[in-house]
């Protein structure tokens, strides 16, 4: 078989290994500078020396005594790989919205998540507030039922917009039901103002995390919203070309796009219900992606998961070093990253 | 609020019996000497608090304290030397290591940082709890006081915990006579006295059901807020015109330091001024922190009130 | 080869028929020309063949019912060419032109190499080679339709449905896509029913001409037979001049006239008359 013509080269991750070389070294260097940064002191060494430690096969003393140990594996490496899947899977669905919708501003709250995510959060907290001690803390699961039930309210409500194949709709839709649901939420606030504090916190989002079991939560969600955005990567960007034409061309527009939402939902459910509502991620990874290898989102999808992923965890080195002992809601530092980045994006649409 | 159940097993005692001096409920006053060698022989001890059974394997010498009122408690039964570092807004004593930890946005690396042995929280915030014994770190959470015996109940865990079993008899005995003195000392009067005691300057309170409202109770006090609406949260939100139309005897300002509120501040109120307590210049300045700790200082706090009391009925 | 059919074929929205008992028939290899004022339903049969909208009646292709067909299959054997496309920003034309492959990828899959050589060949057809990896939309309007045809070419269907494509050109531009177009209908035995805008490029270019009003076939025949003044000034509501086409094509050609300053047209019945204004 004679080698294709470059110009029909096809925009892969395998078509493009330093791309593929770049964000793995990307990730492993900044998870080792999250697993580095903390109030206590570990010096390189001996953390390489634990992580080596850990290999199968593999036995090294890295002198660190049983608590230096437990700070490592039970607080700092838990936070920076619940920092990364939030992040990667964050990113990945903004990309998938970003795709489905045809609009590089778009973002995994678009459709009522982030609402109806706030508002299973505050009547947990409002309602549910002594059950902490419990082995399932009501919090996660009352975000992420609501972030659902947000969703797809708006897709009963914009069902219009399958018929007529008009996103608009669905995006009005949303913003309806994103409405409704904050307000109902302010609502069930200013009859229990005391919880207005804890409700503030969940929503600029935290990823302090003392263990594994938030990992383990959210890790199954990651893995199959994950896979599925993959598996349609192509199909977004045949999806480019607008719903009529996609259809003409054999692919079942609608279809698709409930498809990739719900898969992209389902991720963002989850990270929210543990982190809370941090914003930007889902904006400024795929969008600055774009900006700097093009539009496919064959490119797009999986890189946004490895940059996703890098650019949580230093945000989260940021949050927690910054005013140390202190934490800056991490919410907080990727609003700062976000403001300037959008001005970067408006400077740039001006010129071209 | 939760209740503590407090049990004091102090296991190796039991088992070598009565030999090691009086321990009886009432330590005998000055007896160093009993108390220096019954350190050694307290230790392994178990406590209950608010975070079930604590145990600790010996006299913690690196005590990291990240509720105020445990400090003060800390330092009053002798336990200051085996502090290593307190938390941001524990003010008192004044000498305590205070350092930027803060027990409200606790943050278990930061605080493992200064190696304790033993820390002690009045909120399980951040899961700070559940964090600090992954970790290894014994933690003790002993939350706001719902009543006096409360108070007693944790000075004397942290007594037990600390090694200074006898130190924490000691006060708790002294604090009861001090209170029993001056809740006695005051004389009855015809018509009790009404007061209103401030939270801060949107005007929220407390009702009598509070810990501090049972402070007021010993003064022959009541308090204006039990009827109002919201009265069942202990904490209510009063108005102006209900505080105006209560026209307590007595007012109190708990948030002098936080909101900077004065006598002054209060009576220049649009019709504030109208009130007996300003007219008659019974407001009274508290500290903030003593208004709001459940530690030794409440004898001050008591001795306070029943002082504001006493100007009333002496005309 | 594949030929189209289309019997009593109707079209609704919202209780309103767009499309009203519409018969034509476009035999294979044929190039059928759609005429007709604007609204008269020209894109919306074109989008039911397409399998873009519910209809009534039945529309053959190549003997078999459309209705039974799975959208895969449909867009297979038919190409459509919109008359706006959309052209995504920052899509290189290679990228544009490999995604006509997608009835022939698997669902989750990627292109194949025999993909990647038709994308090829096509762009080296339609003379895009050195535009392969502009972005589309930085291109002219003839290149932008050249590119849109590659990619309609590149879906290999044996049936092309045209809508509109000269609208957006000058008249040189015009002229050469439809000469490419025809070249192409005859190179590769392909079907074509276009609707077109210019009634004497029309004409010049289709077999046979259809002329649809209000949902309706109101005339079906070749170029001479349909393009008369008195059908066009009816429903177009233009004033026109045909001419006999003497210059060796046999095709008519039609001009707009305009009336003399001081007459007003009015339409009568079947005939128009001048009258004063």
């Amino acid at each position: 078989m004679e080698l294709a013509h470059p110009v029909t080269e096809v925009p892969t991750i395998q078509a493009r290994p330093r791309m593929a070389l770049i964000v793995l070294v990307a990730v492993v260097a900044s998870a080792l500078l999250g697993i580095l940064v903390g109030a206590v002191d570990l010096s390189i060494g001996s953390v390489l020396a634990e992580l080596a430690d850990r290999v199968p096969g593999v036995e090294v003393d890295s002198g660190l005594s049983e608590r230096e140990s437990a700070i490592l594996w039970q607080i700092r490496i838990p936070r920076v790989v619940l920092a990364g899947l939030v992040g990667g899977m964050l990113a990945m669905a903004g990309a998938a919205f970003q795709g489905v919708f045809r609009n590089p501003l778009a973002d995994p709250y678009l459709l009522g998540v982030a609402a109806g995510a706030g508002l299973g959060a505050t009547l947990a907290i409002a309602y549910l507030p002594d059950q902490a001690g419990g082995i399932v803390s009501p919090l996660p699961l009352a975000a992420f039922a609501g972030a659902v039930l947000g969703v797809a309210i708006t897709y009963i409500l914009g069902r219009s917009a399958t018929r007529s194949r008009s996103t608009a709709t669905l995006i009005l839709a949303g913003v309806a039901v994103a409405a409704f649901l904050t307000a109902t939420q302010t609502f069930i606030q200013q009859q229990n103002t005391d919880t207005f504090r804890e409700v503030f916190a969940w929503i600029l989002g935290a990823l302090g995390t003392v263990g594994w079991q938030e990992v383990v939560l959210i890790l199954p969600y990651v893995v199959v919203s994950g896979a599925a955005l993959i598996l349609h990567r192509r199909l977004l960007d045949v999806m480019a070309v607008g719903d009529e034409e996609a259809e003409s061309l054999g692919v079942p527009s609608t279809r698709v796009r409930l498809a990739v939402v719900a898969a992209a939902t389902l991720g963002t459910a989850a990270a929210v219900a543990v982190s809370g509502l941090i914003g930007f991620v889902g904006i400024i990874v795929p969008h600055a992606i774009r900006l700097v290898l093009g539009s496919s989102y064959r490119l797009i999808l999986p890189l946004s998961l490895g940059f996703g992923a890098a650019f949580l965890i230093l945000a989260d080195l940021i949050a927690r070093s910054v005013l140390s002992p202190a934490e800056i809601p991490i919410g907080v530092v990727t609003a700062f990253f976000g403001a300037p980045f959008f001005l970067f994006v408006l400077s740039r649409a001006r010129k071209a | 609020m939760r209740r503590i159940s407090l049990i004091l097993a102090i296991s190796t005692l039991t088992a070598c019996g009565a030999t090691e001096g009086d321990r009886g409920a009432a330590p005998v006053t000055g007896e160093t000497a009993a108390t220096s060698s019954s350190v050694i022989a307290e230790f392994p001890v178990t406590v209950s608090a608010a975070n079930g059974e604590v145990t600790v394997e010996q006299a913690p010498q690196r005590i990291v304290s990240l509720a105020p009122t445990a400090t003060e408690v800390l330092f009053a039964i002798g336990a200051g030397d085996q502090v290593a570092a307190v938390d941001e807004f524990s003010t008192y004593p004044v000498g305590a290591p205070i350092t930027d930890l803060s027990g409200f946005e606790p943050n278990v690396e930061a605080v493992a940082a200064y190696e304790p042995d033993l820390v002690v929280v009045s909120d399980d915030l951040n899961d700070v709890v559940s964090g600090l014994q992954t970790v290894g770190i014994p933690v003790v959470h002993l939350p706001s006081a719902i009543d006096l015996d409360d108070t007693y109940s944790q000075i004397e865990v942290l007594g037990a915990i600390t090694g200074n079993l006898g130190d924490a008899a000691e006060l708790v005995s002294s604090m009861q006579t001090e209170i029993e003195e001056l809740a006695g000392s005051m004389s009855v009067p015809t018509e009790p006295l009404t007061y209103y005691h401030e939270l801060d300057s949107s005007l929220f309170t407390v009702t009598s059901a509070t810990f501090i409202g049972q402070i007021y109770q010993l003064a022959g006090l009541g308090n204006i807020a039990d009827q109002a609406g919201g009265a069942e949260t202990g904490y209510p939100q009063l108005s102006a015109e209900y505080i105006v139309q209560a026209d307590p005897d007595l007012i109190f300002l708990a948030d002098t330091k936080c909101c900077g509120e004065s006598a002054d501040t209060i009576a220049a109120r649009p019709g504030w001024d109208q009130l007996t307590a300003v007219t008659a210049e019974r407001v009274v300045e508290l500290d903030d922190d003593i208004a709001s700790r459940w530690g030794p200082r409440v004898v001050d706090l008591l001795e306070t009130i029943v002082g504001a009391v006493e100007q009333v009925e002496a005309p | 080869m594949r030929d189209l059919r289309l019997s009593d074929v109707s079209v609704a929205y919202n209780g309103r028929k767009v499309i009203d008992g519409v018969d034509i028939s476009v035999p294979a290899l044929s190039w059928v020309a759609l005429i007709g004022p604007n609204g008269a339903g020209k894109s919306t049969l074109l989008k039911a063949v397409t399998g873009l909208v519910d209809h009534t009646g039945t529309i053959e292709i190549g003997g078999r019912d459309s209705a039974g067909m799975s959208r895969r299959l449909l867009s297979q054997m038919v190409a459509f060419l919109p008359q706006r496309p959309v052209l995504p920003e920052g899509m290189t034309v290679a990228e544009y032109v490999a995604i006509g492959r997608t009835p022939y990828i698997p669902h989750w899959g990627t292109e194949s190499v025999e993909d990647r050589d038709v994308v090829v060949r096509v762009l080296t057809r339609l003379g895009l080679d050195d535009l392969g990896l502009r972005e589309i939309d930085t291109l002219s309007g003839g290149e932008t339709q050249r590119v849109v045809l590659a990619r309609a070419l590149a879906q290999e269907s044996q049936i092309l449905l045209l809508d509109e494509p000269t609208s957006a050109l000058d008249v040189g531009h015009q002229q050469q896509v439809l000469e490419l177009i025809d070249e192409l209908r005859l190179e590769q035995g392909l079907t074509v029913l276009a609707a077109v805008h210019d009634l004497t490029l029309a004409g010049q270019f289709a077999d046979r001409l259809v002329l649809l009003d209000h949902g309706e076939v109101v005339s079906d025949g070749s170029a001479e037979e349909v393009l008369t003044e008195a059908r066009i000034e009816r429903h177009y509501g233009a004033r026109v001049r045909v001419l006999a086409g003497d210059d060796g094509t046999g095709r008519p050609s039609v001009l707009p006239v305009r009336a003399p300053a001081g007459r007003k047209r009015v339409v009568v019945g079947d005939s128009s008359q001048e009258q004063p204004g």
